[in-house]
């Protein structure tokens, strides 16, 4: 037999169908996965009636027992093995438009039909989707070429990474790109690490540096640089949304830059990751705390604390609560929980009580919502550390019993109960919703106070006039009285005083009444109440050194020489809050009580976990918890890279975007938990190892055209700078930069009126000296009002958990880095800076000052188009004096045309697209 | 979208904006036809994809191209006038004479039991209304003195006299206002219809903020935030004060030419970087660069009322140079007739709990009346002189209403005559912008305490301006956490009643 002559071509075609029908076949005949295929086609048409929010006819199809459950009809939609009796067949197949479904919608196409009439005859199990099932060990993909062999990827590779991401280049017919020079791999490095570009004297160093190893050199230079700690304390702070305010109206000052200075140093150690949560989640239940585990808690105290006249504070600490909640989910294990509150979740495998059971973690700590942001940790400084040593020490060796309870009081004020607490108000009342006031002839009631058998009553108190007589009746306005006292006039100061207490046990209701004869009207405050702490007499009556002791008890509760820190403190049994459903997600409605614990579709606490926050941090950081290690090494990725593996940080569930290396994830995530024990120096230094990373950016006709978005790594990443290192370069670059560390908040440069907050006088006073030019981590941050250069690069408000920014190009960022005093003040030190290099033409300084900022030569056509500024305006600053003075500068001896012309050039130089970006 | 037509749609952006990156940038008119033939070349190819669906596709790199909305909008922008501090209806609309008859009585048991009150505490006394009122023009509409200007006007608008609230504390309520929920976190309505429409003036941001009163609003920056959308569609918040907006002035010495030299040698210079990279989001920020060397002059010239006529001083009643609500109200103008979409007033004082002089219901809130009846009455007669009140819609309010009681706080008599917050009945009232004139929506009881028909809440006023830029408020939607957010989330309702 003759074959017809085919040309070459043709033939390949041919070839190419008969594989590809061949491979259709194959996979018809295959096993219907649910993940992938099953799964979108409910989500798309299906779900939004009968899922987690509504349940039409009674039928759902997020679980497998609710989707083969008799519905509504009497009938089975899915009958497993038998789907022509399944009633989700037959209404996807049905002409009458009232009886079809998807009702008033088009129809499925016949292939999603017969997807799921496949699924179904093959016993429509169910799969769960990939980021819910624990990370198993992914095996490296090879990536010699078998077939029509090129350029093989061999020889590119440099580690595991690269396989995997040589494997989809290929599947997409991509090439990878060259390795970058030296100069954009030590810019890329130092920002991606340190969030700064690299020092004059690393990079002088690493240029030279001729080691085979150099590269890797530098990354474990700047690893081990102190200025790591800030770049990744400020990608955290997103995410704890840490702010120097407490939000809300009055939008007041709250001091826990304590917190922010424990990340930094936290990342600088080098904390494995999962003590890093465990101890920002329950640091203070690991036992005997440390103040730096307590600071670590504040993770969860920089909720927002409502200081608004007349709120509600139970509103306000439930409203934090719920924040504790979405924000572990979001930052810690990149899941939307947020819409379980309300109902079930509509995709993933969430239900609504799960959404309270998790919450009851959260539900017993001490805050609430008061004014003081109690709990405080108190660290002591000068005497007042002294006087702390010296308490503790006599406690420890007068009194062991009671050394704890009084440390801890001293040290966090807990437990105490809150004024706030009050009800039964008659002419009293809690004053602007804060305090529990008492006037002439009036009631209060302190509800359900366990005594627990101690004898004293120790409380916080202001009064303005003598006279008072305070009274605690027991259970009832006319109970028994438990205490009579003659309230000593305070002058409107707070003070301590104590009472005894008849001993007694379990709950009781503290009424007060209150008379003074010397108040004038019956609206007069006579006293005024913040806490009061059941305790016994202060221990070793009549023993040596009591007197000073007591003292400083007392002291340490008024210390103004102590840094305060808001944090976690854990409820005492007999202040145990139960936790009770929100019906539809309304506080006020509350339903069916509900004890700690975790979806049942993500395991369950380890064995040996507590049902409180410390067995939860055991939960999110056991090997098994599926979501915890891909959540950062996605995070990881996306700072390296600018996108993460998977582009929605914060949701891996199934309405996520899908990762595009889901492999590759797993891989990493795996060997973060397994081989590098949560280290997380470990796993940077291998992505920036591979040789996906160290590619040149630059992009090549075919690469825009098959991947505009770089989501299969064919070349290096590209990205705007953040808005912390935009701020950050400019200062390194000028030389302005003040590299103190830690501390509270600062105030560089603003325009004014950013600050107007309601019922809130302060003012923004600029810092002095080195603090004006500190990193932008330590800028001190305003919930209401943010500091604005910020604000344009796309910086959040931190009100709530930001688990990604999105990047924006907006006319507002390019006017803030060309007009900013902040940003021409850095154009006038860069100026000078360029000058004193002993570079003595105009053209040797331009070409310095770019060597400066981007470690390479700068090229003749961008030369020249400097040149040209500089002489523009050299000319008019020769003509122009005034002129030429206000842009010149503050340096008097430097106040001259031609430096005015070259500050013209640095603000240029600094606005350019390559600084402004990674390259 | 495709993958096919992705590429297209990248290629033609890639082409559109070299192209328009050569031309002589700072010929504002080239541009604007360059900004036009690439709108309509993309709304060609649909590259929103279907608009009733799956909502918007955020575009980074031209985020604020010009969009049209679900349906053809009868308003073109919005001037929203929000009152921070919430001004009580019952003395300026919801006019109850027998509310007088219980002045000074103790308030009736029924009124209080199981409610909650901000600061009311124990039997507050009823307090008559403070003001006198007339029935007004054809529509019979009831205004108290205290807006003598706005009175004559009052046949323009639509009252809605039974708004509710479910939030009685400041932040919560604007937020719920004007985010659609009481907590922080997510977009405003001025970054919901930026988000929806774009801007028509690329030389103007497309939502301004203008405040006045000497304070934020109580819930801060977040009431005009962009939330979880691109920061890009946050409100921009204009100065009357100071630099207009932000970093527009040039550093000192700098002059208008030196400025443009340097513009063009960072852009130069960046066209040298795309050669190179031959990345996009470089002829981006180019492109970002010459627009903000336009708003440099267009900012302040829009920001300037300088050259207002005498006329329209005399009839905004404002003061050149001064910070003032007058000032913002006549700027709110400049701004829709240039093309910006929404603009956003806040008004900061009209907390009249009697706490002291200028918080009182019978003193400062007085002053507060008449320093905005001339100027929105003169905005809505500019607006509608100009043609352009058909097109655009004003919307005033505050965030509650305030109680028929006299405040007691915490149980005490007040030094002066205030009256609560209250979250059950407030009245606020819309124009222009496709809104009938004339009539009153909604009724409160006799005494002005509860709502009894013709109930609206914060989520129907947002479906209901929504609707009249051309939204369907269920299906202006972003992804977000995985699923698809709105405005009003699962609640709103067009209020018909009131649209022409």
């Amino acid at each position: 037999m003759r074959l017809p002559r085919l040309n070459t071509l043709t033939w390949i075609i041919l070839f190419l169908v008969i594989v590809a029908t061949g491979f259709s076949f194959v996979i018809s005949s295959n096993t219907i996965d649910y993940n992938t295929e099953v799964k979108p086609i409910f989500n798309k048409n299906c779900i939004t009636c009968h899922g987690g929010v509504k349940r039409q006819s009674g039928f759902s199809l997020l679980f497998r027992s609710e989707a083969l459950a008799i519905n509504k009809s009497g009938k089975a939609a899915i009958i497993p093995g038998d789907p022509s009796n399944s009633e989700l067949i037959r209404r996807l197949t049905l002409k009458d438009p009232e009886e079809r479904m998807p009702y008033k919608h088009p129809p499925l196409s016949d292939d999603e039909i017969n997807t799921l009439t496949k699924w179904i005859k093959q016993g429509a199990t169910w799969g769960d989707h990939w980021a819910y099932v624990p990370v198993k060990e992914t095996p490296v993909p090879k990536v010699d070429n078998w077939f029509f062999g090129t350029t093989g990827g061999g020889s590119w590779v440099k580690n595991d990474i690269d396989h995997f991401i040589y494997e989809t280049m290929q599947e997409n017919d991509l090439q990878p790109s060259e390795r970058a020079d030296k100069a954009i791999l030590l810019r890329r490095l130092s920002l991606d690490i340190t969030g700064l570009p690299a020092s004059t004297k690393l990079a002088t160093f690493y240029l030279a540096d001729k080691r085979n190893n150099a590269y890797e050199k530098l990354i474990d230079t700047l690893l081990s640089s102190p200025h790591y700690g800030e770049k990744w304390a400020s990608m955290w702070m997103d995410l704890a949304r840490y702010a120097d305010t407490k939000g809300y109206e009055r939008d007041d000052w709250r001091s826990i830059w304590r917190y922010r200075d424990w990340l930094i140093k936290a990342f600088n150690e080098n904390k494995p990751y999962n003590e890093f949560l465990k101890e920002q989640l329950a640091g203070d239940l690991l036992p005997n705390p440390s103040d730096a585990q307590y600071i670590a808690t504040a993770f969860h105290r920089n909720t927002m604390t409502n200081d608004e006249g007349g709120t509600d504070n139970e509103e306000f600490r439930t409203a934090a609560v719920i924040d504790r909640v979405n924000t572990t989910w979001e930052t810690i294990m990149g899941t939307t929980f947020a819409c379980v509150q309300c109902h079930s979740h509509p995709f993933d495998p969430f239900r609504q009580e799960e959404y309270y059971q998790f919450m009851a973690f959260f539900n017993n700590t001490r805050d609430e919502d008061t004014y003081d942001d109690y709990p405080l940790l108190k660290e002591y400084h000068q005497e007042d550390s002294v006087k702390f040593l010296q308490l503790k020490h006599w406690l420890h060796t007068t009194a062991p019993t009671r050394e704890n309870e009084l440390i801890k009081f001293v040290k966090t004020g807990q437990p105490a109960i809150n004024s706030l607490v009050a009800d039964k108000l008659v002419n009293s009342a809690l004053t602007d919703t804060k305090w529990l006031v008492l006037r002439n002839i009036s009631e209060a009631r302190i509800p359900h106070i366990d005594f627990e058998g101690h004898s004293q009553l120790l409380y916080k108190y202001k009064s303005w006039k003598p006279g008072g007589k305070w009274m605690i009746h027991l259970d009832k306005p006319d109970g028994p009285i438990v205490a009579n006292v003659s309230v000593a006039d305070s002058k409107g100061s707070w003070k301590l005083s104590t009472i005894p207490l008849p001993v007694m046990h379990g709950a009781h209701d503290l009424y007060f009444t209150y008379q003074n004869a010397q108040l004038t009207n019956a609206e007069e405050t006579g006293m005024q109440f913040d806490w009061f702490f059941i305790t016994d007499p202060f221990p070793g009556k009549g023993i040596a050194g009591y007197d000073s002791a007591s003292k400083y008890f007392t002291d340490l509760l008024f210390s103004r020489k102590a840094t305060i820190t808001p944090v976690m403190v854990e409820n005492p049994s007999a202040l145990f809050r139960n936790t009770q459903i929100f019906e539809r997600g309304n506080w006020l409605v509350k339903g069916k009580a509900v004890k700690p614990g975790v979806p049942r579709s993500l395991g369950a606490l380890p064995k040996n976990a507590p049902a409180n926050r410390m067995g939860l941090a055991m939960w999110v950081t056991d090997e098994k918890n599926p979501l915890t290690a891909r959540t950062i090494v996605n995070r990881i990725w996306e700072q390296f890279f600018g996108q993460g593996i998977a582009e929605t940080l914060e949701d891996l569930g199934t309405q996520g975007i899908q990762p595009t290396h889901k492999e590759l994830l797993d891989h990493l995530a795996w060997k973060l938990m397994y081989t590098y024990e949560w280290d997380l120096k470990k796993l940077m230094k291998e992505i920036l190892l591979s040789a996906t990373y160290q590619q040149d950016a630059r992009m090549t006709k075919n690469a825009i055209e098959k991947d505009p978005f770089n989501k299969y790594y064919a070349r290096g990443p590209r990205v705007r700078l953040s808005a912390e290192q935009i701020r950050d370069q400019a200062l390194m670059v000028s030389g302005l930069l003040c590299e103190k560390m830690y501390g509270p908040g600062v105030f560089p440069y603003q325009p004014e009126g950013i600050w107007m907050s309601p019922w809130n006088g302060a003012t923004w006073k600029q810092s002095d000296s080195c603090d004006q030019y500190r990193r932008a981590l330590y800028t001190y941050w305003k919930r209401s009002a943010p500091y604005p250069s910020m604000i344009s690069f796309d910086g959040t408000s931190r009100e709530v958990c930001t688990a990604r920014r999105i990047r924006t190009n907006t006319p507002l960022q390019s006017l803030t880095t060309l007009n900013d005093s902040a940003f021409i003040e850095a154009a006038q030190f860069f100026a000078i800076k360029m000058q004193v290099t002993g570079a003595k033409t105009i053209s040797e300084q331009i070409s310095k000052g770019y060597e400066l900022a981007f470690y390479k030569q700068i090229t003749k056509e961008k030369l020249m188009v400097f040149e040209k500024l500089y002489n523009n305006a050299f000319t008019r600053f020769k003509t122009d004096k005034e002129k030429m003075k206000l842009m010149a500068g503050i340096h008097q001896q430097k106040q001259d045309p031609s430096t005015a012309a070259l500050v013209v050039v640095a603000g240029a130089l600094m606005n350019l697209d390559e600084f402004l970006t990674k390259n | 979208m495709s993958k096919n037509h992705q590429r297209i749609f990248e290629e033609a952006r890639q082409k559109q904006l070299e192209l328009v990156t050569r031309r002589l940038f700072f010929k504002e008119s080239l541009l604007g036809m360059g900004g036009m033939a690439l709108g309509s070349f993309l709304s060609g190819c649909n590259w929103l994809g279907s608009k009733d669906t799956s909502g918007l596709v955020f575009n980074s790199d031209n985020p604020l191209l010009p969009q049209s909305p679900h349906f053809p909008g009868k308003a073109r922008s919005v001037i929203y006038l929000h009152m921070a501090g919430a001004p009580s209806q019952l003395e300026l609309f919801d006019f109850k004479p027998d509310l007088m008859k219980l002045d000074g009585q103790d308030c009736p048991q029924s009124l209080l039991e199981g409610k909650k009150f901000a600061f009311i505490r124990g039997v507050p006394k009823m307090l008559g209304p403070q003001a006198h009122f007339q029935q007004r023009g054809q529509s019979g509409a009831w205004v108290s003195d205290h807006l003598p200007h706005f009175a004559t006007v009052a046949d323009e608008v639509s009252f809605l006299k039974a708004v509710q609230t479910d939030q009685f504390n400041h932040g919560p309520a604007q937020l719920l206002m004007h985010t659609g929920t009481p907590r922080l976190g997510r977009p405003s309505i001025g970054a919901w219809a930026t988000y929806g429409l774009g801007s028509e003036n690329s030389n103007l941001p497309g939502f301004v903020v203008l405040t006045s009163g000497g304070k934020f609003p109580d819930a801060g920056k977040s009431v005009w935030g962009s939330g979880f959308l691109p920061s890009v569609y946050q409100g921009v918040q204009c100065r009357s004060e100071g630099d207009p907006v932000l970093f527009i002035k040039d550093p000192a010495g700098m002059d208008r030419d030196l400025r443009k030299a340097s513009i063009d040698a960072i852009n130069e210079a960046n066209r040298i970087s795309y050669e190179e990279f031959k990345d996009p989001e470089i002829l981006s920020r180019i492109s970002q660069y010459e627009m903000a060397y336009r708003m440099q002059i267009s900012v302040p010239d829009v920001m300037n009322i300088n050259d207002e006529p005498a006329y329209i001083h005399e009839m905004y009643g404002t003061e050149p140079g001064k910070a003032s609500f007058a000032n913002n109200v006549l700027l709110a103008r400049k701004l829709v007739e240039k093309g910006v979409r929404f603009v956003q007033l806040f008004d900061w004082g009209w907390d009249s709990h009697g706490t002291d002089e200028s918080l009182a219901i019978d003193y400062g809130f007085i002053n507060k009346c008449r320093s905005v009846d001339r100027p929105i009455t003169a905005l809505l007669l500019d607006l509608k002189q100009r043609g352009l009140l058909d097109e655009t819609l004003v919307v005033w309010g505050g965030e509650f209403g305030r109680t028929p009681m006299q405040e007691n706080r915490d149980g005490k008599k007040m030094p002066f005559k205030g009256r609560d917050h209250h979250t059950e009945a407030f009245t606020i009232w819309m124009a222009g912008g496709g809104i009938k004139k004339g009539t009153s929506f909604g009724e409160t009881d006799e005494i002005g305490y509860a709502a009894v028909s013709g109930k609206t809440n914060a989520f129907d006023i947002q479906a209901t301006i929504l609707n009249q830029l051309g939204f369907d408020h269920e299906k202006l939607t972003y992804q977000f956490q995985g699923r698809p957010f709105r405005l009003t989330d699962v609640h709103g309702r067009v209020i018909n009643e009131i649209v022409a």
